[in-house]
């Protein structure tokens, strides 16, 4: 397995597990249609399990393959990588345009937050599993 | 899975040949990684022409003698 797909899955299970905390921490609080605000405590919680599991992945995946981190994509990985995220921009946007359809019908600004920031856990976790199949494939 | 390229080559033959040489190594001096050559091995990627140059010149041969093109 490359390096690149060693980071994919390593950075899909990042995201998974910060997303399950999220998801979790929303369906905890209390649900009143329209409240003030999104819970700021779960969305830094998030935020910093993202951030940190990152850094701390990055760092063990480099240690255990120092001169494989050291080189950049190579000409193979490089068309995977893009054409990867190029396909996580289509999620992103199926998800933003559900959560605003939603709206539409259902004017919950705390709901349209959740939907939207489920859109982009989903598209970064779709872009590293475009990146995991393509890279196999041999892009 | 994608479709084949209709590209063959001798790469593998020639790695073995060379030494015998390593996928690793091979990738090192061409300045990909090993996946990308197993990959090219196996005629599951086509290298750019630079890299099918590369992989010419480390083995002493000509492009030619290295890829060719499968009829269908």
């Amino acid at each position: 397995m490359s390096f690149r797909e060693k980071s994919a899955w390593v950075m899909a299970a990042v995201i998974i597990l910060a997303g399950l905390y999220y998801l979790r921490a929303v369906l905890a609080a209390p649900h009143a249609s329209g409240a003030a605000s999104p819970p700021a405590g779960a969305l830094a919680g998030y935020v910093c399990l993202v951030v940190v599991g990152s850094v701390v992945a990055q760092i063990v995946l480099a240690l255990s393959a120092p001169k494989e981190a050291a080189h950049p994509a190579d000409e193979r990985e490089r068309p995977a990588l893009q054409r990867a995220g190029h396909w996580a921009g289509f999620v992103l946007a199926a998800g933003a345009i559900l959560s605003l359809g939603n709206f539409l019908y259902r004017p919950d600004g705390n709901l349209l937050f959740h939907l939207v920031l489920g859109s982009l856990i989903a598209s970064q976790i779709a872009e590293y599993v475009f990146q995991i199949a393509l890279l196999r494939r041999g892009a | 899975m994608g479709k084949r390229p209709p590209i063959t080559n001798r790469v593998r033959e020639l790695r073995e040949r060379h030494g015998p040489m390593s996928q690793a190594a091979l990738g090192e001096a061409i300045g990909v990684t090993r996946q990308t050559v197993i990959a090219i091995e196996q005629g599951r990627y086509s290298p750019s022409l630079e890299s099918a140059f590369r992989i010419a010149r480390l083995f002493g041969v000509g492009v030619e003698d290295v890829f060719g093109w499968e009829e269908s």
